[in-house]
């Protein structure tokens, strides 16, 4: 049993579900304390012990009804149909019975291979476990594809030695004929063993179809995780949105944890006399209590223009969905939308939870018309005029476009001045910087006032990129 | 103690909690290894009442920890009574030439001086908070630690030293071991995720809100005498609610209140009218409420043909109902 759950285990890791050794442990205490009959009981003893995130608990669920999927019940099926197939007058038990018999008086040298005691004892356990043996031995969860399953089944019954055991049992269906037992029997016994040696290939065949299953679970299931952080911003569907969604705050909620804990590094500051005297007088200037000078780590002040035409509104959306969540680490958030005007949607924010002033923003927040097409230098300009002296040298600016200008000017002076200004300017582009450049990019000619450009095309680029932003 | 899974869940029942095995399970669990659990789960879904029920179910003491951002170790652990320790320092000086008579050196007299800290700094002036108190019970108790999400990782990092070994060191005393491992239950929101070392050591249960059945039998328990039409009908209607997209999901409480609402004004089941007066029990935001009703509606009135179907002599309405509301 205990092998079972370690297999299982593996199974559960490579899907993506991290199930630590003392974990696994665990689950051994726990089923040392019930009763293993149940097995729903089952499955929330393992689970609890193992699984510790929410958000595994489906996969953890298919899972489980994949490897415990009573593959027992199965060959236990194909074993009933095989004594089925005997015809209705065939009498099992008393078959059984002779045999024992006979066997019992024959002197000692009958000598049959496990897989044929067990056949001949039609046993499902032992039967079972010669599988599962010959599956580990023929290295079957190496499998991978459907055209394999031929070639495993194959191996598999050469590993348990099946035609071994047909000759196996020829030899003892001689030796019983000697001892005495009636033509007929030996007859029905023959046609038994061939039909058992039939429901066993088709039991092995399933088996290895079931670790197929098994194994392509884990493999999409990883694929899809890694692959939502990695999905290009280009290509996402409605479904990808709602699940990125909750991907970003998990993400945001990452960032937060570190830098709390960095902070908290970062708080004990100086010790502070005067302020000590001053909180101890209460008690006769007997210093209790000790006090320490923050140590203030300057938070940055933030401005944001986001491009929300639509070829990058993916980008803005999640960053600005990041920004958000993160708000204590920033002294001051300011948001900006621009296509062609630019307007300010600070407020939007203030008003509204996160999601809701996100679809606002993106849809133009009533301070612009969305629907125009991109023209980055107007926007500048209108920045330049109406904010440029907001800027100071607090002041982090970060931009998020493609600098898709539609062959307008794009007056790079106003991003000049910004930079000038400004502590730093960064500019989020989700195109490759192959790309800058050529077409109506001129994202060659903005970077040149830029401190940080970078490509971002997918969560994980974008994270790592606010990261280095509330470092 | 616990005998088996279905003894956990009949004995919660009689404390009026309802639930699955899946539930039953790790709580007795939980009891059998000694380790603590950590419950999530949405709001409103009986995490917190898990925990009290279960105290009353097993005869344990509850210490209840709530948490909130900032909480420290002095609030959470223990506290220097710095007031007492004062009159103490009055009381010294009082005593001071008691203590220094006969001293010769200057030495001598620091070291006589020096020997009366250790009872200034003992059991005697320390403020006990949840922890200690939970570790130096004489009884086995049950510790609930609410909300642990609102609390900051470098809380939840001390946390996980306590509930790792069951000791507490006050450095000036040394360290105070627990007579009796607390039966310790943490729930979260998920407001933050913890980290991957406390819920390592802990048990995991994850609270979905209840399916039908077991949401009708928690009315039936809560609301005794409410009219078993009308709690049906009501639980239906959540269940669909539960489904839409909305900004905050109803719980388990706000079914509750919605019952218990509609059960003072007499209503004997739901109709359109009344769903929409009432709607703002369970639902909070205007935004919601709009999305709900149009759906509500519909289903009301899909409710309402299929009743008729199924009775073929409609009963005249009891006009003295239902009217309460205008
Ligand atoms: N299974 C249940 N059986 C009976 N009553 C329940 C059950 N679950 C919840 N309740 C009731 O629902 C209400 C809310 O439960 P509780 O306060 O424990 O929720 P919670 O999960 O702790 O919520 P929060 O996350 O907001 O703290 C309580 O009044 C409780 O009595
Ligand atoms: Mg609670």
């Amino acid at each position: 049993m205990q092998r079972k759950i370690v297999e299982f285990t593996n199974i559960l890791r490579k899907a993506g579900v991290r199930v630590s050794v003392a974990e696994t442990i665990d689950s051994f205490l726990a089923l040392d304390e019930m009763s293993l009959d149940d097995r729903e009981l089952f499955k929330d003893a393992l689970r609890t012990t193992m699984v510790k995130h929410w958000d595994d608990i489906p996969a953890y669920d298919r899972l489980f009804d994949l490897f415990w999927s009573g593959f027992h019940d199965v060959l236990r099926d194909e074993l009933g149909q095989a004594v089925a197939g005997m015809g209705g007058d065939f009498d099992l038990d008393q078959l059984m019975q002779q045999l024992q018999e006979l066997l019992a008086n024959m002197d000692g040298d009958v000598d049959l291979s496990e897989l044929a005691r067990a056949m001949l004892s039609v046993d499902a356990n032992s039967l079972e476990q010669l599988i599962q043996q010959a599956g580990e031995e023929s290295g079957l969860d190496g499998i991978r594809n459907m055209l394999q399953i031929g070639f495993f089944s194959r191996r598999m019954l050469e590993q348990m030695g099946l035609e071994g055991a047909g000759e196996n049992l020829r030899d003892m269906m001689e030796q019983l004929r000697e001892a005495g037992m009636g033509e007929d029997d030996l007859a029905r016994l023959g046609d038994l063993m061939k039909a058992i040696q039939e429901a066993l290939r088709r039991s092995v065949r399933q088996y290895a179809e079931r670790e197929l299953d098994k194994q392509n679970h884990d493999y999409m299931e990883r694929f899809r995780r890694e692959s939502l952080q990695e999905k290009s911003f280009y290509n996402l569907t409605e479904d990808d949105l709602r699940k990125m969604r909750e991907v970003v705050d998990r993400l945001a909620q990452k960032l937060k944890n570190i830098v709390s804990i960095r902070r908290k590094r970062q708080r004990k500051g100086k010790f502070d006399l005067k302020g000590t005297m001053r909180r101890n007088m209460a008690h006769g200037g007997v210093p209790f209590e000790l006090i320490f000078r923050q140590r203030r780590k300057d938070r940055p002040k933030l401005v944001v223009l986001c491009d929300i035409s639509s070829s990058v509104s993916n980008v803005s959306r999640f960053f600005l969905q990041f920004i958000h969540s993160l708000q204590e680490c920033f002294t001051k958030i300011r948001t900006f939308v621009f296509v062609a005007e630019l307007g300010e949607v600070t407020e939007i924010f203030r008003n509204n939870d996160i999601y809701t002033a996100i679809d606002q923003a993106l849809d133009g927040g009533d301070v612009i018309n969305p629907y125009t097409r991109s023209n980055f230098g107007m926007a500048f300009n209108v920045f330049w005029r109406d904010h440029l002296a907001s800027l100071d040298n607090r002041t982090t600016v970060v931009i998020i476009g493609d600098a898709r200008n539609n062959y307008n000017d794009p007056r790079a002076w106003c991003l000049r001045d910004m930079q000038s200004k400004a502590k730093n300017v960064i500019w989020i582009n989700p195109e490759a910087p192959g790309a800058w450049g050529f077409g109506d990019s001129v994202m060659d000619r903005y970077v040149t006032y830029t401190d940080v450009a970078e490509e971002c095309r997918n969560l994980k680029q974008l994270s790592r990129m606010v990261d280095t932003l509330i470092l | 103690m616990f005998d088996t899974v279905e003894d956990v869940q009949k004995r919660l029942n009689e404390q009026q909690y309802i639930c699955g095995k899946n539930i039953a399970t790790v709580v007795f669990l939980a009891k059998a290894l000694g380790k603590p659990v950590l419950v999530e789960g949405p709001a409103g879904v009986g995490k917190t009442e898990l925990g009290k029920v279960v105290a009353k179910a097993l005869n344990l003491p509850m210490i209840r920890l709530q948490c909130y951002e900032g909480l420290d170790e002095s609030k959470a652990l223990y506290e220097w009574e710095y007031s007492k320790q004062l009159l103490y320092t009055q009381m010294l000086r009082d005593k001071i030439s008691e203590i220094l008579e006969g001293a010769n050196t200057l030495k001598e007299a620091s070291e006589r001086i020096a020997s009366q800290d250790d009872i200034f700094f003992s059991e005697r002036f320390i403020v006990p908070r949840p922890l200690l108190k939970a570790i130096t019970s004489e009884d086995q108790v049950l510790l609930l630690i609410d909300e642990v999400d609102k609390s900051d990782p470098e809380f939840e990092a001390f946390l996980l030293e306590v509930l790792s070994d069951y000791t507490v060191s006050v450095p000036e005393i040394g360290t105070l071991e627990a007579k009796h491992i607390p039966l310790v239950f943490l729930t979260s929101n998920n407001a933050r995720e913890m980290s991957d070392a406390l819920k390592r050591r802990c048990l995991h249960l994850y609270i979905d809100y209840p399916d039908e059945a077991a949401e009708i039998e928690i009315l039936n328990t809560k609301v005794p005498g409410i009219d078993s039409r009308l709690v049906e009908d009501i639980v239906h209607l959540v269940q669909r609610v539960r489904e839409l997209d909305l900004k905050k999901t109803p719980s388990i409480s706000e079914t509750l209140d919605w019952a218990r609402a509609l059960m003072v004004m007499n209503a004997d089941s739901l109709e359109t009218e009344l769903v929409n007066d009432t709607l703002n029990i369970i639902l909070k935001h205007q935004g919601d409420i709009q999305k709900a009703q149009s759906e509500l509606n519909r289903l009301l009135e899909q409710k309402a043909a299929e009743r008729a179907a199924d009775t073929p002599q409609p009963v005249e309405p009891d006009p003295g109902k239902k009217s309460v509301l205008h």
